[in-house]
């Protein structure tokens, strides 16, 4: 879920962002932020489903994303973790955590190419039956 | 004197005067706690797939199992 830029050059550009080759303005159209959005899944080689957020910003509005969050939502539509607010309380171990004690642990062998952190942008559901008794993992909220 | 005592002890905290103006000036106005729960109703919101023109809905992805949210951006 690709929400508005955290370090755009024209705001608060850090200098890992410089360090890391990752330059780009605030988005201020739709098509600007698309390509952003396109420069990314080609460099890291993105695969997972991938949804842009309109100039609305209607999906951060909602979901209090900005710069970065983590979220599960569970089969019936209803919030089954609410991660922290990034960057310092972003937790994928916890999403692991959750998706581990619903589905059991997943084995992953090892990444082709990481991500830079700010982390990805994306949507995606997890494919793994669920194999043990499905509890819900209260997780901190924030 | 205070105001400045408290810029330099947040210039301290954000590594530097540039960031925490930074912060101030672009950061804080955009980070906001929410009120979504574990819980909650999973707000729907509209989004833009990657070939820039096809649209679709959050809730399109959530029929039957988990739905994974991560939200950020390139920098």
């Amino acid at each position: 879920m690709y929400v508005r830029e955290a370090h755009p050059t024209d705001e608060w550009q850090m200098k890992s962002n410089v360090k890391d080759d990752v330059c780009y303005a605030q988005p201020k159209t739709l098509e600007q932020r698309v390509a952003i959005a396109q420069d990314f899944t080609k460099r890291y080689k993105y695969t997972l489903p991938f949804g842009i957020d309109d100039m609305s910003n209607e999906a951060d509005a909602a979901y209090s994303a900005w710069p970065e969050r983590l979220y599960v939502i569970d089969e019936s539509g209803h919030i089954a973790y609410r991660g922290g607010m990034g960057p310092f309380n972003y937790k994928p171990a916890e999403v692991r955590e959750w998706l581990a004690a619903r589905y059991g642990a997943v084995k992953h062998g090892a990444p082709a190419a990481t991500a830079a952190s700010p982390n990805s942008a994306a949507t995606g559901g997890t494919s793994a039956p669920a194999t043990s008794t499905p509890e819900s993992s209260t997780t901190p909220t924030k | 004197m205070l105001l400045v005592a408290a810029f330099g002890f947040f210039s301290y905290m954000a590594g530097s005067p540039k960031d925490a103006y930074g912060m101030v000036r672009y950061a804080l106005p955009h980070m906001h706690r929410g009120t979504l729960k574990v819980g909650s109703d999973a707000p729907d919101a509209r989004l833009v797939a990657l070939d820039g023109t096809s649209r679709f809905h959050i809730r399109e992805k959530t029929s039957g199992r988990p739905l994974v949210l991560v939200f950020g951006s390139f920098t």
